[in-house]
């Protein structure tokens, strides 16, 4: 594969019942880097997630994941090629171990055993819990599990939304640590509400505001446009 | 201790329920002589064992899914006709081996279609009109050739031919006499194997016609390899099919002359797997398209559940009948009533003597030993599965959240499918499991069904050991009144003692759930809203 966007998100529009939501989200994600999608509260960000695994199926234009238009298939399919989604409610099983919440992940047979020593590693807490009910983990536990739980397959991207959110700072510190070591071998495309958490690890952004991507480019070009930041992002 | 506390304060409700329930069992134990109660006891654990293999999978399937599946009764009854049939009149079942199997390795085929299809160009408007055609020329072609295929069947019009008559039969064992075998209608017998095989395929290539429109061929199966797996299955099952045609005869007699309790095991597995596949197949086809529609779903059940009433009595006939007990089950003559289980198994005996208090209780073995067994085997196997595999894992974390577990790359609509056909197939296993016990009729569904709600209701609607629960608690219920109304109950300044009638016994179930659920809205096991 020699095309240089792992991702490529063009034009799409997602109804949700009677609500046209998204209204032409465009978004390029380039093989091994991490990209945030930036915007205000209810600007269509989660659902742009949602929309490329298909858990909200675009009605119009084109997703393209490593080189194969995607758009129209089922989402346990597009999830097979290599998407980990790490959903904003974390999704944490209540009723599944620790250890069962990561092996419901496999996708083959040993993805677990040669995942372990990483996961462990980025979050030594978790091997502590292993054998808890998730309904028995904290807010922060279960966000280190349900990022843990889209390590264990292969996957070539990851979805994060909002993963510092309601998280305590110590814990986002680890989380933001977690994530650049995994940049390392995987791509990101991150949805996050603290821009100075967004503006740290990603290297590119993509704007939303109404359902539209607005705006795009390097991060260190909006690190010193304060006017963007404040038009779309609110006070910086 | 402190967590103990606040679990016992919090459950306070829950256990005082259960507490009233006890000092009850007590109250209706100690109005009775000791060989009373324990037989009592005893059927009532084997009516709730049934009650509990219909609501077993009614639990799992709303808990899952959210689905209501009112035809679970008449499913639970096709179970015990299909079993029936299959102990009586193997010869049918041997019969129906060659159309099934090739039937189904026509509508298998479906992933060979694409391959070929990928080669083919053909005009818009011959894209979009060809695979309805298929479609409806393949139903035409296998209804054409499955009404003369050959079937050697019981006639429920004619009662000298009736499933009455064949029980009589059966029990005189004089069924491999009258058996006729039957012969194809008009066409010959490879033109008609033939069609079989070609009416699935012309439906399945016309699904596959529709899916490669619609673009809803999967993106991460490779298309390059040929489908192995297909085609073994396919080869197979037109070997079973060919292999049936031609051993018909060798295959019937052979069962006939099989020890009769494996018959009976034949049956279960036959009641079992077809349940399982029936399940399957109305999952796929009426409720698939109806997960967002509550109401439609209920109305869809419930038509489905009189659907398959009509069925069943354009088959079997209006009238119940009875099914005979396995041989293990049956035996009257020499040393029985027995006076233990292995003077049983030795004997073989439909009764054992046991002497309890100072009286002697006599238990019918097949009805208050083995029912309330296979509901304790069945209770185990699913809580095993739901705890220790991988598809109950995946069940548990579906309970909660559906979505999440597609985004894992888990394809939840056929897990959905094995999960309703899992729950419909237990449904079954009660069926034939209690056709022996109680006779085949058309409403023992619904009689069934009632009793299976109200579990649920007690117990807990989606929690599985709230499905047990409730089910023994009914199955209690509905005993000790019954027994009641043979012995009456004494009660103080009342000369004659109080006498339930036979309307109680449904009743008494219903005040049971209303009583419940004014206690307890969530049920006995169930977690609060």
């Amino acid at each position: 594969m020699d095309n240089e966007y792992l991702l490529e998100v063009s034009d799409i529009h997602t109804y949700i019942g009677q609500f046209h939501i998204l209204q032409g989200v465009t978004v390029r994600v380039p093989m091994g880097h991490i990209v945030a999608l930036l915007g205000r509260n209810g600007a269509g960000k989660t659902i742009t997630l949602k929309s490329i695994l298909g858990l909200t199926p675009p009605r119009r234009g084109r997703i393209v994941f490593d080189g194969r238009e995607i758009h129209g298939n089922r989402s346990f399919d597009i999830a097979s090629m290599g998407i980990g989604f790490v959903p904003e409610n974390r999704a944490v099983f209540r009723d599944l171990s620790v250890l069962e919440n990561l092996r419901i992940a496999e996708r083959s047979k040993g993805d677990l055993a040669r995942k372990e020593e990483l996961i462990f590693t980025l979050f030594p807490d978790l091997k502590r819990l292993i054998k808890l009910p998730g309904a028995n983990l904290s807010g922060g536990q279960q966000q280190m599990l349900a990022v843990a739980r889209a390590l264990v397959p292969d996957n070539k991207l990851l979805l994060i939304d909002e993963p510092s959110e309601g998280l305590a700072p110590v814990l986002i510190e680890q989380m933001m640590e977690a994530i650049r070591h995994l940049s390392a071998e995987t791509t990101v495309l991150l949805v996050e509400q603290n821009f100075v958490v967004a503006s740290q690890l990603a290297s590119s952004y993509v704007i939303i505001e109404e359902g539209q991507s607005v705006d795009s480019g390097e991060m260190a070009d909006l690190i010193n446009d304060p006017a963007t930041i404040h038009r779309y992002l609110g006070a910086a | 201790m402190n967590d103990f506390m606040v679990s016992l304060r919090r459950n306070r409700t829950r256990i005082i329920t259960l507490a009233v329930f006890v000092v009850l069992f007590l109250m209706a134990v100690g109005g009775m002589s000791t060989k009373d109660w324990v037989i009592t006891t005893l059927r009532g654990f084997s009516t709730g064992a049934v009650i509990f293999l219909v609501a077993a999978g009614f639990s799992i399937v709303l808990g899952l899914m959210g689905v209501l599946n009112l035809a679970q009764g008449t499913l639970y009854m096709i179970g015990a006709y299909v079993g029936w049939s299959v102990f009586v009149r193997p010869d049918t079942m041997v019969d129906l081996i060659t159309p099934l199997a090739l039937i189904a390795a026509g509508l298998l085929a479906q992933p060979l279609w694409g391959r070929l299809l990928d080669r083919l160009v053909l005009p818009h408007k011959v894209a979009r009109i060809w695979p309805w055609v298929a479609v409806i020329l393949g139903i035409a072609l296998l209804v054409f050739t499955t009404a003369r295929a050959p079937l050697a069947m019981w006639d429920p019009e004619a009662y000298s031919d009736s499933p009455i008559v064949w029980v009589q039969m059966f029990e005189a064992g004089q069924i491999s006499a009258r058996i006729q075998p039957a012969e194809w209608d008009g066409i010959p017998p490879l033109v008609g194997l033939v069609a079989l095989v070609a009416g699935g395929a012309m439906i399945s290539a016309g699904q596959a016609g529709h899916a490669r429109r619609h673009g809803v061929a999967s993106v991460s199966a490779d298309r390059k390899r040929l489908p192995w797996r297909t085609i073994v299955i396919v080869l197979a099952l037109i070997t079973i099919g060919l292999g049936a045609h031609l051993g018909n005869d060798s295959l019937t007699a052979f069962l006939l002359n099989i020890n009769r309790n494996w018959l009976f095991l034949i049956a279960i597995v036959a009641a079992t797997l077809t349940g399982g596949g029936l399940g399957a197949l109305m999952e796929a086809t009426l409720i698939r398209p109806l997960y967002e529609r509550h109401t439609y779903q209920i109305m869809l059940t419930i038509g489905v559940s009189f659907v398959g009433i009509e069925l069943v009595r354009a088959l079997w006939g209006r009238q119940g009948f009875t099914m005979p007990r396995p041989p293990l089950f049956a035996g009257t003559g020499e040393g029985c009533p027995a006076t233990s289980l292995v003077g049983w198994l030795q004997h073989q005996c439909s009764t054992m003597e046991l002497t309890i208090g100072g009286e002697v209780a006599r238990i019918r073995t097949y009805n208050e030993l083995v029912v309330p067994l296979v509901g304790l085997f069945v209770l185990v196997a699913v809580w095993l599965l739901i705890h220790r595999t991988r598809l109950g894992m995946i069940i548990r974390a579906g309970v909660q959240d559906s979505e999440m577990v597609e985004a894992l790359g888990i394809n939840v609509r056929q897990v959905f499918t094995l999960v309703f056909g899992l729950g419909v197939m237990i449904a079954a296993l009660g069926g034939i499991i209690s056709g022996p016990s109680t006779g085949l009729s058309t409403q023992m569904g619904e009689t069934l069904l009632l009793g299976a709600l109200v579990a649920l209701a007690v117990g807990g609607l989606t929690s599985y050991p709230g499905a047990a629960l409730g089910a023994v608690i009914v199955g209690l219920v509905q005993q000790f009144v019954i027994k009641y109304g043979q012995i009456g109950i004494k009660i103080p300044f009342l000369e004659e003692p109080l006498k339930p009638t036979p309307p109680l016994v449904p009743a008494s179930v219903i005040i049971l759930m209303i009583i419940i659920l004014v206690v307890m809205p969530q049920g006995l096991l169930g977690k609060k809203e």
